[in-house]
């Protein structure tokens, strides 16, 4: 349709209506400077005939509004124990309107802060754009002696007052740091997103449990009304809301367990994770190198935050759930399972090592250089022999492998509720066309059936893994939280153990592994004979992830190797044997062996368990049922 | 080729675009006081210069574009509107308990604001179809009533009162200017005269009834409402003749005043400007405004007239209810200053509708040979 038409009827309509239509206009401009008339009135009656009552009044405004901040919920461990708690924080602001002449009063703080003068003056010029009024903070965190110093010298000190803030209190420094992760001051995105529900200045979990449970734990702010006088200070209090507590947050952590694991891993780059078996709870969950938690209170500086990122043992990968590593030998249950279940071979098959096996005209070694000899499952699995495992994993083939793996958790997050957690590779046919666009090599599968090539998993997998190869099957999410109970001590909120799915395969081959992974530490050739307690049995299994391809350093000696190019350690391993409670796994990044590298650390927390937290809890049960 | 017409540039209003500029400059100048401490990020003022850009596209888009055109689309027009509006109450993003965005990523999208706009378009276009010589009776009336009511109700849902009445506001100006029969508006006052107490005892939320209630007792109330309008008007007043001077409001920096740089921005101005800056920018806005009612008085035919007229009582029924507001003669709704306050969803319709001023005012020259 063309506008011709519509634009000739218009024409056609009469000038006349136009002319009483524009006539009609006349009438309402001055209807509406009529109005407009009324608003300056209204002006002129607010502000030149009331002005100065008004000004007075602004003056000496009266009603001022402050927010309250709730007291942050604490977190706390499995039995209730206080792992974060809040604490007063006491900071020293300066109200440049009220201090005429700062710098003498400058030099005399100085002097009591113990501070260089020119380091407060750096803080002063950083501010200088802001209105006068707005106080600027000189120094955070008073410790108890500066602040009494400073509290009496105040009447001396014009336009310095001390501020009060709730922070959090680290009462075990950085235990469990990566599962807390930190608060920091609310940044532009979650400043607009929570409409109006946050201030400027105030903290918001940032990682972590923080920031998951942020809505729990930071509970609701409350509202003071008071009145002041022209200086600002308080006069009288006209109304208040009272804050409304955040709830506390209680753990399936044990605080004892937490604190073994990451001091056996002290020094070290790597994981430590003990988990229930029969429930996912996750007694223990470790990260070295933490964080260090106390850096970010009162926000971190440039010059920590580029220390840990530059750390090389990088501090910000919480290594359970983020750091992927070949799974190495621990990966033969898996290919156990798999050829067992399969039909392809039982209790009883053998195999011959004698150091290497042939392959498309290449050798694949065994690790240990004159080979096992005959070896039947359960010695292959406790001295964890390679040739064994190339031929029952070439038997299975790479699909079914994958297929294995992934019912027992591998290749995929487990769930837990922590966030950014990684998935790692379980290779297939079917993957490396998609991922690469190439076809898949036979010799490729020799690599898989050891751990090694395409494979990778994290720490918290392999501990999956271990639980559910011993409880018959049942895949439990990793929990972290045991419930959320509000200030009123009110549980609101209860964690259940969830059940994420089944391994593949019978529970008569499980038994056959188990027993392998227990001969690996009751037999004389063992791998794992670390992990040999005097009234427990136990069970495990060591792995060595590759990190390079050995060829290249195998005629140094280990300490000759540089740490970077070293092999990751595995350990994993569960007690006890006949009725198994609790799996262990350790990763020690470059710790070369599985046995020296990681073992020690899971034997660690082996004792602890059984000599300070199972009778506990054997008498916990008792008040229970009582 | 886009060939510019000589008489297109020989009509284009300047005056009009100076009264534009002046207040878009005094509202920069004021938003940079009301915001220029305390927002992370991306500052307020930043933003809204972008919006102005934008704005200036918009209005060049528009100009460009014979305003016919809207004949065409403005049943299309109207229809996105109430799809956003619905859309908005069903995945729209709430602020203080309302439905009133549309997140689309880059920018937060208000279609209340649009629904202004469209209904002026609407309006003019179906009016502009009607012989209105006579005046409209009763029944004449259903249409447009209908037109207006689809989307009052879905802002009223949001709940948007403020913006609701503004239509409200819209339409029965635009149908008055049009003519109403003096029979039936007789008969019309006396049924809203009637109905008013109903619709005030069952039409409005109680906040909002509180809100007008304190709005004549604002001591009643010093916590909730009528502590915004108090400390608005203290806020006003004691800038008395010239102000407590530029970045000096102590009622805006202090943090007295609430919704300092949207809403309420005409009082950080009262305050920091004085009587004399309230007055100055007051006159240049209403006489912004009389520019658009001149654009009226010299357009070339009836859809002109209609739409100078709609927009200019568009731009007019905002300024006078959110000064009112500020001043404390009327209650508090959410209602933004046009080309004034800061939020991007209104400063581009607004923008938008002096485009159209300018469009109708460029073609007022009669196509042919007539003068």
């Amino acid at each position: 349709m063309s506008m011709r038409p519509v634009i000739s009827r218009i024409d056609q309509i009469n000038e006349a209506e136009l002319l009483i239509l524009k006539k009609r206009l006349r009438l309402t401009t001055i209807f509406m400077l009529g109005l407009a008339l009324i608003l300056g009135v209204r002006l002129w009656y607010l502000q030149v005939l009331k002005g100065d009552e008004f000004f007075k009044s602004s003056e000496n405004n009266r009603i001022r509004l402050h927010w309250m901040n709730a007291p942050r919920g604490m977190i706390a461990d499995r039995l209730g124990r206080p792992l974060i708690a809040n604490r007063p924080y006491f900071n020293v602001t300066l109200a440049r309107e009220d201090a005429p002449n700062p710098g003498e009063m400058l030099a005399r703080l100085a002097t009591l802060l113990n501070a260089d003068v020119n380091e407060l003056l750096d803080r002063i010029r950083e501010a200088e754009d802001y209105p006068r009024y707005v106080p600027i903070t000189l120094k955070e965190d008073l410790n108890w002696k500066t602040l009494v110093a400073v509290e009496n010298h105040l009447y001396d000190l014009p336009g310095i007052r001390i501020d009060v803030q709730a922070s959090r209190e680290y009462l075990y420094e950085n235990l469990g740091s990566h599962l807390f992760g930190y608060l920091g001051r609310v940044n532009e995105k979650e400043f607009n997103d929570s409409e109006g529900g946050y201030h400027l200045n105030d903290q918001i979990g940032k990682l972590g449990l923080e920031r998951i449970y942020e809505k729990e734990l930071r509970g609701e702010p409350g509202r003071r009304y008071v009145e002041v006088d022209a200086q600002g200070f308080e006069q009288r209090e006209v109304s208040v809301l009272q804050p409304l507590p955040g709830a506390d947050i209680k753990l399936t952590i044990d605080r004892d367990l937490q604190e073994v694991a990451e001091e056996a891993l002290d020094g070290k780059a790597g994981a430590a994770v003990m988990m229930e078996v029969d429930s996912g709870r996750v007694l223990a969950m470790a990260s070295s190198p933490p964080l260090e938690l106390n850096e970010f209170v009162g926000g971190i500086s440039a010059k920590a935050w580029k220390a840990m990122q530059e750390n090389p043992m990088k501090p910000f990968i919480n290594k359970p759930i983020q750091g992927q590593y070949p799974p190495g030998s621990t990966f033969k249950m898996v290919v156990a399972l798999a050829g067992l279940s399969e039909g392809i071979i039982n209790n009883d098959t053998t195999f011959f090592c004698n150091g290497a096996m042939r392959f498309a005209n290449r050798d694949y070694h065994c690790w240990k250089k004159h080979g096992h000899g005959t070896v039947s499952l359960e010695r292959a699995l406790a001295e964890s022999c390679d040739v064994f495992f190339y031929s029952v994993g070439m038997k299975v083939g790479v699909d079914k492998l994958a297929e294995y793996a992934k019912s027992l958790g591998l290749g995929a997050p487990t769930g837990v509720i922590l966030e950014h957690e990684k998935s790692g590779v379980i290779p297939s046919t079917a993957w490396k066309r998609k991922r690469y666009g190439q076809p898949w090599h036979e010799g490729e599968t020799m690599s898989v059936s050891i751990g090694q090539g395409y494979d990778s998993t994290t720490p918290l997998q392999i501990c999956e893994m271990t639980s559910a190869l011993v409880n018959g099957g049942i895949r439990y999410r990793p929990q972290l939280v045991e419930e959320i109970v509000d200030s009123g001590g009110k549980v609101v909120k209860t964690f259940e153990p969830i059940v994420d799915g089944h391994a593949m395969g019978s529970v008569k081959s499980m038994a056959f592994i188990r027993a392998g992974m227990v001969a690996a530490v009751n037999t004389q050739h063992g791998t794992s004979t670390i992990a040999k307690m005097p009234n427990i049995i136990v069970g495990a299994k060591t792995g060595t992830a590759q990190v390079v391809k050995v060829e290249q350093y195998k005629h140094l000696k280990e300490k000759d190797i540089p740490y970077n190019y070293r092999d990751h350690a595995w350990f994993t391993c569960f007690a006890p044997a006949e009725k198994p409670e609790i799996a262990i796994t350790v990763l020690v990044e470059h710790g070369l062996h599985g046995a020296t590298g990681a073992g020690p650390v899971a034997r660690k927390l082996l004792d602890y368990y059984f000599k300070e937290i199972r009778p506990r809890k054997t008498t916990e049960k008792d008040h229970a049922a009582n | 080729m886009l060939r510019i017409d000589r008489r297109l540039l020989l009509h284009f209003d300047w005056f009009l675009l100076l009264a534009v500029l002046a207040v878009v400059a005094m509202s920069l100048v004021n938003l940079h006081s009301a915001t220029y401490v305390g927002y992370p990020g991306v500052s307020p003022f930043v933003k809204q210069m972008y919006y102005y850009l934008a704005g200036g596209c918009v209005i060049l888009a528009i100009m460009s574009v014979d305003y016919h055109f809207l004949l065409k689309v403005n049943y299309p027009l109207y229809g996105i509107v109430l799809v956003l509006l619905v859309f908005a109450i069903a995945f729209g993003k709430a602020t203080a308990g309302a439905q009133r965005w549309i997140n689309l990523g880059f920018v937060k999208l208000q279609p209340s604001e649009l629904a202004k706009l469209s209904i002026v378009i609407t309006l003019a276009s179906y009016y502009c179809r009607k012989d209105t010589g006579r005046g409209f009776g009763l029944g004449d009336l259903v249409p447009p009533a209908a037109l207006l009511l689809v989307p009052v109700g879905l802002i009223i849902k949001q709940p948007d009162l403020g913006t609701a009445l503004m239509l409200v506001f819209i339409f029965i100006s635009m149908t008055l200017f049009v003519k109403v029969r003096t029979g039936t508006l007789i008969f019309l006052i006396i049924v809203g005269l009637a109905i008013a107490p109903m619709a005030w005892k069952y039409g409005l939320k109680p906040y909002q009834r509180q809100r007008v209630e304190t709005l004549f007792d604002p001591e009643n109330d010093p916590l909730g409402t009528g502590y915004h309008i108090m400390q608005s008007k203290i806020a006003v007043g004691s800038g008395r003749v010239f102000g407590k001077g530029y970045l000096q409001g102590t009622q805006v920096h202090l943090d007295f005043l609430p919704e300092r740089h949207t809403d309420f921005a005409f009082s950080v101005l009262a305050e920091e400007w004085g009587f004399v800056g309230a007055v100055v920018f007051l006159s240049s806005f209403f006489f912004m405004v009389f520019l658009g009612l001149n654009v009226a008085a010299v357009a070339r035919d009836k859809l002109g007239v209609l739409l100078a007229f709609g927009v200019s009582a568009l731009l007019f029924w905002q300024a006078f209810v959110n000064v009112a507001m500020v001043l404390g003669l009327l209650p508090v709704v959410g209602m933004p200053l046009p080309l004034f306050s800061y939020g991007g969803s209104s400063l581009l319709m607004n923008l938008a509708s002096i485009g159209i001023l300018l469009s109708v005012r460029m073609r007022r020259f009669r196509t042919g040979s007539k003068g």
